[in-house]
């Protein structure tokens, strides 16, 4: 099959930094992909990489978006949002003193039009606009299930719903893949099982998943494929069953010698 | 609260419309009132900049003095009419925004409000030393004061307006249209990607705005509604000259937007009254206490001080209030009333 993401040899150096040597792998549409790997093992320079916040040093990214396979390197981040990649951070970076739905509602920017005089002159088109954009909205606010929150201030939600928050508007940016940053962290286990629900959702809603994640048990439960990096090198790509074996990745989680313990 | 005080609010605001129909009514007061309003229109002008978008501008003035000078000169050497003048100076101050800010808004924080800062400085060294085209410090004196020509309906019909009372109702106007402006601004795809830049600039990417195209954006709005109340302003006092639109006026607009609430329409419009009427007592008052009127600078400092210390998100610091108005999301809450008291949400997940 057609793969949906391609990394092609990407080396991103940040001054003498290494921070990711020479990586390959690829996301194919419908599955979840894991990234994992140690602290500082480069994984979220990845998605930066992916997610045009970084330009890598040289390789290749090709997102098969709608209109094709294009070479993502260097596009800006607004661009790779329209293209369909929508990401999530590892610290949360809602818009904290907007609604709920106003965090949503931003999101669809990159899917609307209207501009200055649409706004003052308040148009049809522009007025419709407007309701379409809050019934998607809500849309997805309901899909994550925070509709009751809509009119609250982001805010004033629990972590875990602030984490589902910004899941809503990543979705709502309309993608046809999404990254994960480190989505359970910090969660409480029943979150985290409403977090597992939840992304099988999104993947039923035909939207790719990417994740970054900590918690191998979730991993190992929920991903079909999984990517190890570690010191910014790829060490390891295949089913979790595999990866868990791979000595190399044994050694990279607990260190040397621990593979033959 | 403020439900209740609408009625308040109502009765006030009728009553200052109608004050200056009344026989008892005082030039000075009249004046002092539509400098307000002018100010009014400067703080909504500038709060785009630091309240929406989260930019530090220290050369609002700079605009402010595009639009007066365009105003000023196209008059005197044109004699256009002053509905005409608008909006070109208005356009000219946008187009200022919009040369300043596409090489400059790459830079952001500290950075960005020194080049603003620079900006104004420039702005009052050409008005000063470009003598052939604004004669300097000499300053623009007989401007027309503004006029309606319908002759070309009736040879009878022309109208200059004279004395203060024509001139605050015109400047209410142009306080409530840019007022209007500035609500459905700020509740609409625009203002919603100016909030996100503010909040976090990151983030408001990865939702798909350009940043730096819509930060150009507010740059150029912002611009032409400082030119707005520039254009207004020469009109008015038939008079302009570079020092009117030195660095201090940038910052006394600033303290406006701040002591109202960064990113609060009212906050601006508040910020204005509290500010003039302060500057404006304080001259009064000053002088019987045996000091200087430019101690007044001093009361200010201090003012923001205070601010600063008790009340730093300053007096409404609530943002994206107009879409709580919005049909679209009055109809939302209704319908999220019925869900909380009805069923319990079926969701995904």
């Amino acid at each position: 099959m057609e793969p949906l993401l391609k990394v092609e040899n990407v080396t991103k150096r940040f001054g003498g930094l290494m921070a990711l040597a020479e990586v390959s792998f690829e996301v194919r549409p419908g599955e979840i992909l894991g990234l994992i790997g140690p602290n500082g093992a480069g994984k979220t320079t990845m998605f930066n990489c992916i997610a045009g916040v970084y330009k890598p040093t040289s390789g290749d990214i090709t997102f098969a978006g709608k209109d094709g396979v294009v070479r993502t390197n260097g596009l800006k981040p607004e661009k790779m949002t329209g293209l369909g990649i929508a990401r999530t951070f590892q610290n949360i970076r809602l818009f904290g003193a907007l609604s709920v739905l106003d965090n949503v509602r931003v999101a669809r920017h990159c899917r609307t039009s209207s501009n200055f005089f649409g706004a003052v002159l308040r148009t049809r088109s522009q007025k419709e606009e407007e309701k379409a954009i809050i019934e998607e909205s809500m849309r997805w606010l309901e899909f994550v299930g925070l509709a009751k929150h809509a009119l609250d201030n982001a805010t004033s939600l629990a972590y875990g719903n602030q984490r589902r928050l910004e899941i809503a508007r990543a979705l709502a940016t309309g993608p046809k893949l999404i990254m994960l940053d480190e989505p359970a962290a910090g969660m409480n286990p029943r979150e985290t099982r409403r977090l597992v629900d939840l992304i099988h959702a999104i993947l039923d809603a035909g939207v790719t998943v990417v994740l970054i994640e900590h918690d191998m048990k979730l991993v190992m439960h929920i991903c079909q494929r999984l990517a190890v990096l570690d010191h910014g090198v790829l060490i390891a790509e295949g089913v979790p069953e595999a990866v868990r074996a791979d000595p190399q990745v044994i050694e990279a989680y607990l260190g040397r010698g621990a593979a033959h313990a | 609260m403020l439900a209740k005080l609408k009625p308040v609010l109502f009765v006030l605001a009728a009553a200052a419309l109608a004050y200056p129909l009344m026989p008892f009514s005082n030039d000075y007061l009249l004046h002092v009132v539509t400098l307000v309003l002018v100010y009014m229109v400067l703080a909504m002008g500038l709060n785009i900049l630091p309240g929406f978008c989260g930019l530090l501008d220290l050369g609002f003035v700079g605009f402010y003095g595009i639009g007066a000078y365009t105003s000023g000169l196209l008059t005197i050497h044109y004699g256009m009419s002053f509905w005409v003048i608008v909006p070109l100076a208005c356009l000219n101050g946008a187009l200022w925004g919009v040369l300043l800010g596409v090489p400059t808004l790459r830079l952001v924080g500290d950075y960005f409000a020194i080049v603003t800062f620079g900006f104004a400085e420039l702005v009052v060294l050409f008005l000063t030393n470009e003598i052939w085209l604004t004669r300097g410090p000499l300053g623009l004196p007989g401007i027309e004061p503004v006029s309606f020509d319908f002759t070309w309906l009736n040879p009878d019909w022309y109208f200059e307006l004279i004395g203060e009372v024509p001139y605050f109702y015109l400047a209410v106007a142009m306080v409530a249209f840019v007022w209007l402006v500035m609500r459905r601004i700020e509740d609409s795809r625009l203002g919603r990607a100016w909030f996100a830049i503010r909040e976090d600039t990151l983030a408001a990417a990865s939702c798909g705005v350009n940043i730096l195209r819509y930060k150009v954006i507010a740059f150029a709005i912002s611009a032409g509604i400082g030119a707005l109340g520039g254009a207004f302003y020469a009109r008015w006092s038939l008079f302009l000259s570079p020092d009117m639109f030195k660095f201090w006026e940038s910052f006394l607009v600033l303290c406006m937007v701040v002591l109202g609430g960064l990113g609060n329409i009212a906050g601006a419009l508040v910020g204005a009254v509290v500010l003039i009427v302060l500057g404006e007592g304080l001259r009064e008052i000053l002088p019987i206490l045996g000091l200087a009127p430019e101690t007044r600078f001093l009361a200010y400092g201090l003012i923001m001080v205070l601010i600063m210390r008790f009340k730093p998100a300053g007096f409404f610091p609530a943002i994206a209030t107009a879409s709580a108005r919005n049909p679209l999301i009055k109809d939302l809450k209704k319908r999220l009333a019925g869900y909380a008291s009805g069923e319990k949400s079926g969701t995904a997940a």
